[in-house]
Formats: structure tokens, C-alpha cells, sequence
């Protein structure tokens, strides 16, 4: 068996330099001396020699310059006098040469007037030695010099790692921030009838702003505020706005979302993590505003024709995140609103926002502007105002965040248009669905019909088309059929909250009735009709006489019939009026939604 | 000092007194002011009469706070809280946790 060959000890150096003339590599620090008279620099090398030291020796100032770019030493001793570039000259190329590396220079001179020394050190040494030479001077400069050097070495890396540290940071904040920009950003936002402010910081404070569209029409928004600030706060937001503009777009209420998103935040959040919300629902078509509130502050309704505080919705659920689902309370409270009427929600940065004086701007005053009369359309400037004014000249703090939604009931999805997936070609195909009491109790079939419809003949071009004749065909026979409810309830003042309320009451207490949906789909040349039919199992009504009016434009509450039949080709009731068939006929190339 | 603590003669009871505004930056100190007597105590106390502030995070605090000694079984009250406190805590739906008196 080979031995391994033997490692040679190097060699050591007769006089090796102690550990604090050592550069990092461990290697004796490498000195460049620089002198005219050939005697004195043998006599300072040998001195550095004998320290353990490298030497370097230069005759001129020219040399010297010369020699630090070849040999890169870690310290100059300079003479000061010396014929052509002198070491003041010499010191100036070697500093511009040695850029933000600390190379000391320490000169060399027989002057001993006070101020010309003082001078050496203006003109950029480091401190200076004279003639003749102390050895043991030299070395305690060299060795404290050497210090320095380590020392200066030590912060220059620390302050490039922080720097290089700094960059990284600041490459993710910029990553990140694209990231919750794209998932902020929703289409519903842009509506005319929306106004916000929201902060610059807002993402890494954890707020989170988004509106969307169902296909039904309604616009949902939810403003929400994690717990704690920076990426901790913001990261929860990438989930919770992926199932809000999912969800809705799918046409979920907004119990159904809330549940959802604290079902996710439950599992993914650590305990003392929560997401403090409000999410609303704007139903344009039946005047008619749901909020649900977990932890925020209250939503205020200013009345366009009051001209004051005209409602609010007050907090009245755990944020979400904080308990199981089935403790959570996700049901929504709904009014009804009025043409003009200003929505507003605001994150407590609002009524927290402090003047020099530490007193914090209040609810209260935050409310009182919503008495004094003013004119609907300034009320959100107003409220700024007041805002900057309380706050005078105290930083302009970047935590406000106010929304306001004036209820406009012809405004709508601005993106309605846009949607890119094209029609399938027509397919031939049916599916019937039938719900129990008790399914109809707790449970909106319509987002998973609408689902099933989309996938199975891709039609998402007449998305909300389909949702409303759908929409109004079930809900006829639910809350008229089965519930015997009478709309006519609705056009009373007041009755609107009354009709949803004995709604509430009846649902709860009904026993028996199905609903029945058939969907039926046949191709028709490049396009096709969708034949939408619901039968219920209640008494019927008198249709030719329903029928009748609208046709004579009578009675106010056959919009629903109306509007079925200006995007269907035809409408009829069959049986006792409890089965309702409504045809949607529709086209490739047809885009217009 | 952000934080006091106070411990009855029995050891049941343990009152936290927070000082100015309660935030994360107090969070190290709360946490060891509950922690170091889990095992004895019955009743947590806390005294908010000189705090000016609460903020999200230190309602997530609470909810720690909460579990650490019992969750469900707890047994905490929230003692001289200013009208803001409590009005945030209300939002929060906080007082079906925690007696706030």
C-alpha cells in the first residue's frame, strides 16, 4: 500500500511577520518604498525586511506610480522631496489609482517645521515619519496602520454586502409589487361610478381594493385590511382576491364568498393573522345594497336627495380568518338605494389620521361632514379636505384609503365587452336540474346552472343575457310560485325591505315544492337556441292576463317579462303558469353583450 | 417601560398593565408577561387605563394571548380601555371573546 506523499511544511521566512502585519490572504503585507537616494531605501528595506515584511522599492515618483500599478502593495512609504514628480504629485496618481481601496501612505522627510509636515497630510498621506528613521516608530505605524486597514476592509465588505443586500431587496420589492399590482388590479375599478384613493403603500400595509361584475350585472367590492404591515401583511392577499374575482365572475353572492375566503385564510394564516373586510353587493336592477362587515370600520350612505347620513352598515362579524366557517357569520343585510346615493367605505386609516397635536381625526368628525348639507358630488373632496386641513402641516401620512360608489343604475361593467373566449361550435345537448325545500333554503343554484351551462356549450359572450333570463325565470318561480310573494309589496314605500324580509321568513318555513330547470340546446345553422325552462310546483297565475298588461304597458311590475323578451325570442308560460319557457337564440360573431 | 405586570397574592390572577400604545413593538414583552405564569393563573386582567392605542397587530396579539392560556376557557378581561379601544375591539367582534369592562 502507497503511502500518501508526505505534505511539505513550508518553509518559514527567517523573520516572519507577526499575525497583524498579515494582509487577509495571509500573506505579509507588501510595502512600497519610494526614495531618490538609493541608500536610504536599501536602509528602509532592510528594516521591512527584517519585520517580515515585502518590499517594493521605487527611485522616483514617477517609478512609484509605475510600481503601485504593477504591484498593487498594500501601504507606500512616500519621501516627500524628490527631483522631477515629487511625493506629493506621486501620492495624488496613487489615490486616483487606488479608487475606494484604503492604501495608507505614510510620508517620508527630513523637514521638521510643523506646518510643512501638517502639510503632508493635506496633500494626502496618512500620516508621516522623519529622518532619521526610528525603527521602533516605523513599525508601531506599520502595525497601526495595518489595523486600519483591516478594519476599513471589514466595513467596505459589510457596506457592499449590505449594498448588494439593498438591491436584492429592492429587486423583490419590485417583483412583488408587480405581482400584487396584476392581482389589485380589477377591471371592476375602473367604472365611472367609482372614485378611491388608496394609498401608495397600500399593498404592504395589507389593504386589498377590488370590484368586480357577476354576470348577472351586480357589482361586488371589497375593501380589506390584513393584520401588520409589509410582505407578512400583503402576502394573504394573492389568495383572497383570486377566489373574490373568481367567485363572482361565476356569479357567487357574497355569503358564498365570504365563507370561502375565510375557509382559505383559516387554513393558510397563522393564529393572529386576520383579514378585516367589508364586501358589498350593488344590484342596479333592483335598487337593492348588501354588505356584509367583519372588522372595518362602517359603511356610510349619504342620501343624494336627503342630502345626509342616510344609512350605514355596521360591523358585525368576526374578520375573517379569526374563526371556523361554521361560526362565522356571513349573512348580508341589505336597503334599498336610491339614483345619486354615495356608498362610502374608507380603512381606519381615516378616522385614525393624526394631527401635530397626536389627537386622531375621529369618526366623529369624519361624520360630520356627512352632515352639513353639502352637494352629493363634493361630499369625497369634502371629506379630503377636512381631512388635510385637520392634519395641517403633519406629514401628509400615505395610509388613507377612501372609496366612494355613487349608485347609478344604468352604470355597468365596463369590461362586459371584453371577453376574449370565443363560442364553441353549436352542439346539441340537454340537462335538467330539480331542487328540493330544502336545497332552496340555504343554497343559489344559479352560480353552478350557469357553470354547467358555460362549460358544456361555451357561450360566455352572452353570459349575463343568459344569468338574467335565467336569473328572472327562477326567481319568478321561487318567490312567486312557490313563495307566493307579491311584487307589488316591492313598489310600496318601504315595502322593499318587507318584501326581502317575508322572503327571509317564508323560505325559512317552507316544507315542501320543487323547482325544476330544464336546459335544452339545439344547433341552428352557425348558431343556436338555448331553450330555458322552470317549472315550479306551486298554484300558477293567470299569464294571459300578466301577459296582457305588459303588452298594454300596464301595472309596473312586468319588467321582469320585458326584459326577458328583449333578448329572447320568445316567451311562454305553459300549464297552470307554473312552467315558464324562455328561447335564447344566438349566433357566431355575435359579440354584443 | 411599555409593560407592567402584577401577580395576586394567590398567583391566579395576572394583570398586564400596557403603557402608551400597544403594537407589535411590545409584542416580545407581552408575550413573557403571560407566558411566565400559564400554569398557575386562572384570570388575566388586562388594564389598558394607560394605553392610548391598539393597533391590528396587536389585536392578532390578543388572539394568541387568548389561546395560550385556555382559547374557549379563557378567562380574560379587558379592564379601562379608552372609548377608540373599544370601539376597535367592537368592530372586531372582539367582546364575544374577551370581557371588556
Amino acid at each position: 500500500m502507497n503511502a500518501p506523499p508526505a505534505i511539505k511544511p513550508m518553509a518559514k521566512p527567517a523573520d516572519a511577520a507577526p499575525a497583524e502585519m498579515l494582509t487577509a490572504t495571509g500573506q505579509p503585507l507588501k510595502i512600497l518604498v519610494v526614495d531618490d537616494e538609493a541608500v536610504f531605501r536599501a536602509l528602509l528595506q532592510n528594516l521591512l525586511e527584517k519585520m517580515g515584511l515585502q518590499v517594493v522599492a521605487a527611485g522616483s515618483g514617477a517609478e512609484a506610480v509605475a510600481s503601485f500599478m504593477h504591484e498593487q502593495p498594500d501601504m507606500v512609504l512616500m519621501d516627500v522631496m524628490m527631483p522631477g514628480m515629487d511625493g506629493y504629485q506621486a501620492t495624488e496618481y496613487i489615490r486616483e489609482l487606488s479608487g475606494d481601496s484604503f492604501i495608507p501612505i505614510i510620508f517620508v522627510t527630513a523637514m521638521s517645521d510643523e506646518n510643512e509636515l501638517a502639510l503632508c497630510v493635506m496633500r494626502g498621506g496618512n500620516d508621516f515619519l522623519t529622518k532619521p528613521i526610528n525603527p521602533a516608530v516605523l513599525r508601531a505605524k506599520i502595525e497601526a496602520f495595518s489595523q486600519l486597514r483591516r478594519l476599513y476592509k471589514a466595513v467596505k465588505s459589510q457596506r457592499d454586502e449590505l449594498a448588494q443586500h439593498n438591491r436584492w431587496l429592492k429587486r423583490e420589492y419590485e417583483i412583488a409589487e408587480g405581482v400584487f399590482a396584476k392581482v389589485m388590479h380589477s377591471g371592476g375599478l375602473t367604472s365611472p361610478n367609482i372614485k378611491y384613493m388608496l394609498s401608495p403603500q397600500a399593498i404592504f400595509n395589507g389593504d386589498l381594493l377590488l370590484a368586480a361584475y357577476r354576470p348577472s350585472g351586480e357589482l361586488h367590492l371589497m375593501l380589506g385590511d390584513f393584520t401588520g404591515h409589509g410582505l407578512s401583511a400583503a402576502i394573504g392577499t394573492i389568495p383572497v382576491a383570486d377566489i373574490f374575482n373568481g367567485m363572482t365572475a361565476k356569479g357567487f353572492p357574497i355569503p358564498e364568498i365570504v365563507a370561502e375566503i375565510n375557509q382559505k385564510l383559516q387554513r393558510i394564516l397563522p393564529r393572529g393573522l386576520f383579514f378585516a373586510a367589508a364586501l358589498l353587493e350593488l344590484d342596479a336592477k333592483n335598487h337593492k345594497l348588501s354588505a356584509w362587515v367583519g372588522g372595518v370600520p362602517d359603511i356610510l350612505i349619504y342620501g343624494a336627495e336627503q342630502k345626509a347620513l342616510a344609512g350605514r352598515f355596521t360591523s358585525t362579524s368576526f374578520p375573517l380568518g379569526v374563526m371556523a366557517t361554521d361560526q362565522l357569520d356571513c349573512h348580508v343585510e341589505s336597503i334599498e338605494v336610491h339614483p345619486g346615493d354615495r356608498i362610502f367605505l374608507y380603512t381606519d386609516g381615516v378616522p385614525e389620521a393624526r394631527n401635530s397635536e397626536n389627537a386622531m381625526f375621529s369618526q366623529e368628525r369624519l361624520e360630520q361632514c356627512f352632515n352639513d348639507g353639502y352637494e352629493p358630488s363634493v361630499l369625497y373632496e369634502r371629506i379630503l379636505w377636512e381631512l388635510d386641513q385637520f392634519r395641517g402641516a403633519h406629514e401628509q401620512s400615505d395610509d388613507v384609503t377612501l372609496i366612494e360608489v355613487t349608485f347609478d343604475p344604468l352604470a355597468s361593467n365596463p369590461q362586459a365587452n371584453s371577453n376574449a373566449l370565443a363560442p364553441r361550435p353549436p352542439s346539441e345537448w340537454s340537462a335538467s336540474f330539480e331542487f328540493g325545500a330544502d336545497t332552496l333554503k340555504g343554497y343559489d343554484p344559479l352560480p353552478m346552472m350557469m357553470q354547467v351551462l358555460l362549460e358544456t356549450q361555451r357561450l360566455h359572450q352572452h353570459k349575463q343575457r343568459i344569468y338574467m333570463v335565467l336569473a328572472e325565470l327562477f326567481l319568478n318561480a321561487l318567490e312567486h310560485g312557490l313563495l307566493k310573494l307579491d311584487s307589488s309589496l316591492k313598489e310600496r314605500a318601504g315595502g322593499f325591505g318587507e318584501y326581502y324580509q317575508v322572503k327571509e321568513q317564508r323560505l325559512a318555513q317552507i316544507k315542501d315544492g320543487r323547482i325544476k330547470v330544464r336546459l335544452r340546446h339545439a344547433a341552428n345553422g352557425s348558431g343556436g337556441r338555448l331553450a330555458i325552462q322552470v317549472e315550479d310546483t306551486g298554484p300558477g297565475f293567470d299569464f294571459q292576463q300578466r301577459l296582457k298588461q305588459v303588452e298594454e304597458n300596464q301595472g309596473t311590475h312586468g319588467r321582469g317579462i320585458m326584459m326577458i323578451r328583449s333578448v329572447c325570442e320568445s316567451l311562454v308560460y305553459r300549464g297552470a303558469g307554473n312552467i315558464a319557457e324562455a328561447v335564447y337564440p344566438w349566433n357566431l360573431g355575435d359579440g354584443s353583450d | 417601560m411599555a409593560l407592567t405586570r402584577n401577580v395576586s397574592a394567590d398567583g391566579k390572577v395576572v394583570t398586564i398593565k400596557i403603557n402608551g400604545r400597544f403594537d407589535f413593538s411590545v409584542h416580545q414583552e407581552f408575550r413573557e408577561a403571560y407566558d411566565a405564569n400559564c400554569g398557575k393563573a386562572s384570570d388575566f386582567v388586562l388594564d389598558l387605563a394607560n394605553t392610548e392605542y391598539i393597533d391590528s397587530a396587536a389585536c392578532g396579539m390578543l388572539l394568541v394571548f387568548r389561546d395560550a392560556v385556555g382559547g374557549n376557557n379563557a378567562n380574560i378581561s379587558i379592564a379601562n380601555a379608552n372609548h377608540e379601544i373599544v370601539r376597535t375591539l367592537t368592530m372586531l367582534q372582539f367582546h364575544k371573546m374577551f370581557k371588556i369592562a
